[in-house]
């Protein structure tokens, strides 16, 4: 396999999986205005909750992807992180927001992620895990790679980037076309006057906040096969997601997946990419997103919104 | 010779009676413990282990240093590990690297984090909330990150080994006296007139501004000092740990300081300390656990952490200072003495001429203001009255600087008066009050008035504050008598040590009144003092405001309530479509 074909494949699969995520940030920034710290913890712990029902704290493997055990350890994870997220809201965030204090809800969403982190060090102790792929791809083609017409691509890499081209569409269906999307984003642009014209405002936040964890979970299966996941994967998967996210400034569901797909294609890039034999090296491979996106912050600058008097 | 030692003589003496004057149980409780701690190592049992206790203090200079960030402005910072880990690898290549001496890296490593800081703060402070805290969240990773990618930095897995010019106990006392010096510090700052300005900033940005609140500058000044603060902790604490790790300043150092400050009382020059002792008691107890258990107790820790920050947050923000203050609330008398008659205007010429010509506002296709003329005489009250949308707000805004105007000029006293933000017009002497009531809650009501009094302070820096310089002293105490002057003109000086979210609406609105009077403007602007008021606080609130006028002020008044105004102004125009549409 050639250089650039690998450079294009590596980056696709990585990409699919953080533009996943940075719909999911956008989904929930659009529809509470909060940046969810949590959210990549939150697909973590999805994945460790189905491995844990599937054979508690030993090694799975891929055999185990037709268990029935792991059928149910999906919907256990679905059913514990979709619980936790609405939890989070009624239990911690939402005295926070309701008095508009920033600090409270970002040491909110923060704390719950270093406690699942913490949670999961406790319990997983080895380096990496195998999620099993519930879609058998590396059976397809040559180890999960085909080639059609000349064009050569990763089966599983397809499969995230549709499902991420899917629930982006999904994300924008939900905020704009239904009653309950358009409800949020009223009470994300003003509270007093959404609940004044009878929006249930914690009804529909707390089942946002409940949203955001059944799409972590779907993130989680779509993207853990990728690779060996460890405790940490997750949380780098967030902030990857949250780069992408901010590349974009949470604009559309569908311009963060975007921008997802090319982080991973520029991460690649970066750590493999020869121009006449000099390139970048791996070092830099995700310094380098991470100071572009702090400077595009400086530049965009006014991000402040105006004060009432 | 004599005269030079003798006014040494009385400013050393000056300088011991406001030190004892300030003297209370809280000072005396500080140095006893401070005492006893310091005293420690020498009849310690031997489980305490002084080089834990001397880790820990490190973080608790770190997060004192970020309760100036998260406390006092209000800043959400998830960076704080961030400038921990630059002093620290700062220190790691400068002795292992560069061959320096310890004792020598550290005051290069303090310069260095608040550079960054600095570098830092200018971006991120102009940042709504919410990106702010996205934003040091990232700088927080890139730290860690780049530690781990370039093992020059960091020393790679293996860590630079970093000699230390001091011994366990050495560092143990070396920590103890910086987290005291910081939290005095942090105390000093927090009831000066530039912490005042900071925490009032925080409450209402809008408001503050109207009284001549600098807010970017302020709060890169605290931002930087926070980071400066933790970058010396950094600095320290890797020559006590004697390698560098590029794990040990990550985002999970961040998130601890950021608990440990709110566990404590984000608002409390204590809560940094009180929240990592909070945190060390954590450690024993999982420590205790895992001895019983016979297993690790590395994981178990950071969970209770974790554990006990979700229960804080749940509560509702509510640290333990707080709660330790709710239990039994203390009143401070405001230790004032009758004071002189200050508040004269400077140049005390009985307020300033106004003359507005053909001011011209436009919003889209609306004429807010349509070539609007005023003029107001030295020492006069013009009533300015008209329906809504008349644009009397608009003018009133235009005067004060928050809007750009299309067209027009303003002269005050006959010189060209081009403010372009509410700060720089507040400087030059005119003042506004919002229509809105926007008093700053937490504060005291005499706080509020600081706010206004402190505004052409000249002696009230950071360094010269900290310093007790006498000259910054005399000040403070200028600008307290001024505050309390303006709370007795507006007849608040009863509520001086009432936090302002407890007063009425109207004396809020008093309160208001006083800060800005207290800021000593030469011309006032009043949108809708009345708003609120009963017929009593009507004949209440005239009287104020003529006292105002006799202390050498012009005013103009926006009101909605006629026959409060034509009893008190000396003229007033009716305001139509953008302009003066009648003479009274």
């Amino acid at each position: 396999m050639d250089l650039t074909l690998q450079i294009v494949l590596s980056g696709l699969a990585a990409g699919s999986v953080y533009g996943l995520l940075a719909v999911g940030y956008t989904f929930v920034y659009r529809l509470t205005g909060i940046v969810h710290f949590a959210l990549g913890d939150l697909v973590g712990l999805g994945v460790f909750v189905a491995l844990f029902v599937t054979a508690g704290r030993g090694a799975v493997t891929q055999d185990s992807a037709t268990s029935w055990r792991f059928a149910v350890g999906i919907l256990v994870a679905l059913a514990v992180v979709v619980a936790l997220g609405a939890w989070s809201y009624f239990g911690l965030i939402q005295q926070h927001i309701a008095r508009g204090s920033t600090v409270g809800w970002v040491a909110a969403t923060v704390a719950i992620a270093f406690a699942i982190q913490s949670l999961l060090n406790v319990v997983f102790t080895q380096p990496a895990y195998v999620f099993p792929d519930p879609i058998p791809f590396h059976d397809a083609g040559r180890d999960g790679i085909v080639t059609v017409a000349g064009a050569t691509f990763q089966l599983r890499s397809l499969f995230v980037i549709g499902l991420g081209i899917a629930l982006a569409a999904i994300a924008t269906y939900v905020t704009r076309r239904t009653r309950f999307g358009r409800g949020l984003q009223a009470i994300a642009e003003d509270v007093d006057g959404a609940q004044m014209v009878g929006v249930p405002f914690d009804r529909y936040v707390g089942l946002a906040f409940g949203l955001v964890g059944a799409l972590a979970v779907v993130i989680a299966v779509a993207a853990a096969p990728s690779g060996p996941f460890s405790v940490t994967t997750g949380t780098l998967y967030g902030l990857k997601g949250l780069v992408a996210a901010l590349l974009v400034g949470f604009a559309a569901p569908g311009w963060a997946f975007v921008a997802g797909l090319a982080l991973g294609f520029v991460e690649s890039l970066i750590a493999s990419g020869r121009i006449s034999g000099h390139g970048l090296g791996p070092s830099y491979r995700e310094i380098l997103p991470l100071a572009f996106v702090f400077l595009l912050l400086a530049l965009r600058g006014r991000v402040r919104t105006p004060e009432l008097e | 010779m004599t005269a030079v030692a003798g006014q040494t003589w009385a400013a050393v003496r000056d300088a011991a009676r406001d030190a004892r004057r300030a003297w209370g149980p809280t000072q005396t409780a500080g140095v006893c413990v401070v005492g006893v701690a310091a005293a420690l190592p020498w009849f310690a049992p031997d489980w305490v282990h002084i080089d834990e206790l001397a880790g820990w203090l490190y973080l608790a200079l770190a997060a004192t240093g970020l309760v100036v960030t998260v406390g006092l402005a209000g800043l959400p910072s998830l960076g704080q590990g961030a400038f921990m880990g630059i002093g620290a690898f700062a220190t790691g290549l400068l002795v292992a690297r560069a061959g320096w001496p310890a004792e020598a890296a550290v005051p290069l490593a303090f310069v260095v984090s608040l550079v960054a800081g600095i570098l830092a703060g200018a971006v991120v402070v102009r940042l709504a909330p919410l990106f702010l805290a996205v934003s040091t969240w990232i700088l927080t990773w890139l730290v860690v990150l780049v530690a781990l990618a370039f093992p020059g930095v960091s020393g790679g897995a293996q860590g630079y080994v970093v000699d230390s010019f001091l011994g366990t106990t050495g560092h143990y006392e070396l920590a103890l006296v910086l987290t005291a010096l910081a939290v005095a510090a942090v105390s000093a700052l927090r009831r000066s007139s530039i912490g005042i300005r900071l925490r009032a900033t925080r409450d209402r940005a809008a408001a503050a501004a109207t009284l001549g609140v600098r807010r970017d500058r302020l709060l890169l000044g605290a931002f930087a000092a926070s980071a400066a603060v933790a970058g010396l902790a950094g600095s320290l604490a890797v020559q006590l740990q004697g390698v560098t790790d590029p794990n040990a300043f990550g985002p999970s150092v961040s998130f601890k300081l950021l608990v440990a400050v709110l566990v404590g009382g984000a608002s409390y020059a204590c809560g940094g300390i009180v929240g990592v002792a909070v945190l060390g008691v954590i450690a024993l107890v999982a420590r205790l656990w895992a001895l019983l258990q016979a297993g690790s107790s590395t994981g178990v820790q950071p969970m209770l952490a974790a554990v006990l920050l979700l229960v804080v947050i749940g509560l509702g923000e509510v640290g333990v200072i707080p709660l330790l203050a709710r239990l039994r609330r203390r009143v401070i008398p405001a230790a004032l003495e009758a004071s002189p008659a200050h508040g004269r205007p400077r140049g005390g010429d009985g307020g300033a001429a106004l003359a507005a010509r053909g001011l011209l506002k436009r919003y889209g296709g609306v004429e807010a203001l349509a070539g609007l003329d005023l003029a107001v005489a030295p020492g006069e009250v013009l009533g300015l009255v008209g329906a809504n949308g008349s644009g009397k707000t608009t003018a009133l805004r235009a005067l004060a600087g928050a809007v750009a105007l299309d067209a027009g000029e303003i002269l005050i006293d006959g010189r060209r008066f081009d403010a372009t933000s509410p700060v720089q017009a507040a400087e030059a002497g005119v003042v506004r009050t919002l229509q809105r009531t926007s008093t700053f809650g937490s504060l005291t009501a005499l706080e509020n008035a600081i706010v206004g009094a402190s505004l052409h302070s000249q002696a009230g820096g950071a360094l010269r504050v900290l310093a007790a310089t006498p000259k910054s002293r005399a000040e403070a105490r200028e600008i307290r008598a001024q505050a309390f002057d303006a709370l007795r003109v507006v007849r608040l000086d009863e509520a001086a040590d009432d936090p302002a979210e407890r007063l009425d609406g109207f004396r809020q609105r008093l309160l208001m009144l006083a800060a800005a009077f207290a800021a000593r403007p030469r011309l006032l602007l009043l949108d809708e003092p009345s708003a609120g008021a009963t017929v009593a606080d009507l004949g209440h609130l005239g009287e104020t405001i003529r006292e105002i006028r006799a202390r050498g002020v012009s005013l103009v008044v926006v009101e909605h309530n006629l026959p409060f105004v034509r009893g008190l102004a000396d003229r007033v125009v009716v305001m139509a479509d953008g302009s003066a549409a009648l003479l009274d």
